[in-house]
């Protein structure tokens, strides 16, 4: 046991597998923007946690809802 | 025929009236073409994102057709055209429209596998939970 954590860390969970959000939509404004934080990144799955399926078509929404102006490119 | 959506936003300072008209314009667009209508939805005026042409706000508008790719593309050529219109986007909705109804055709199974068994579809969620707070 060479390396042993000194802080207990919560394992990340999908949140769209454990709520069973099966519809990721574009429109979804509210679901969509807290995946982008301030500077309007798309957030990565490394600090979200979300699974890679769901990962893939979060993606392609948030890119969806840019396209049409729900939500920001970039944030100043 | 496919399922499409089409959404645009038309500049804030356009009349009802004139917003009616142009939704009218994009039925007979459709409707000529043999397509179905089975949505409009005036989502009214909201904040963009970001600046488009100036603009800050805009008022939206949501199409939700059954048509082909012809009709899709004459509806995109008058949005293109008409100066009220400052963005569109369609998308094609049968692809999520399937998925949408594969898990729920599964959970639904699933559930009901679970009903004639001892243990209830309900119990599963908290035991998920708990398996995360561990």
């Amino acid at each position: 046991m060479a390396q042993q954590k000194q802080y207990y860390r919560r394992k990340k969970v999908c949140k769209f597998c454990v709520e069973r959000i099966d519809a990721i939509n574009y429109k979804d404004v509210k679901l969509l923007s807290q995946f982008i934080p301030e500077r309007a990144k798309i957030m990565p799955r490394r600090i979200s946690g979300v699974c890679s399926p769901h990962q893939r078509r979060l993606n392609e929404a948030i890119k969806m809802a840019r396209n049409i102006a729900l939500l920001p490119f970039t944030s100043e | 025929m496919r399922n499409y959506e089409i959404m645009f936003i038309v500049h804030p300072n356009t009349t009802d009236e004139d917003l009616d008209k142009i939704n009218t314009q994009i039925e007979a667009v459709i409707t000529a073409g043999g397509g179905q209508i089975t949505k409009i939805e005036k989502m009214g005026k909201r904040r963009l994102a970001y600046e488009i042409d100036r603009n800050r706000e805009g008022i939206y508008v949501l199409f939700a057709i059954s048509a082909n790719g012809e009709i899709v593309k004459e509806c995109e050529r008058r949005l293109r055209v008409l100066d009220a219109v400052i963005k569109y986007i369609t998308v094609c909705t049968d692809e999520e429209d399937r998925r949408f109804n594969k898990i729920k055709s599964y959970r639904q199974k699933r559930a009901a596998r679970r009903g004639s068994g001892s243990r209830s579809a309900a119990a599963e969620l908290p035991e998920q939970l708990a398996d995360d707070a561990i």
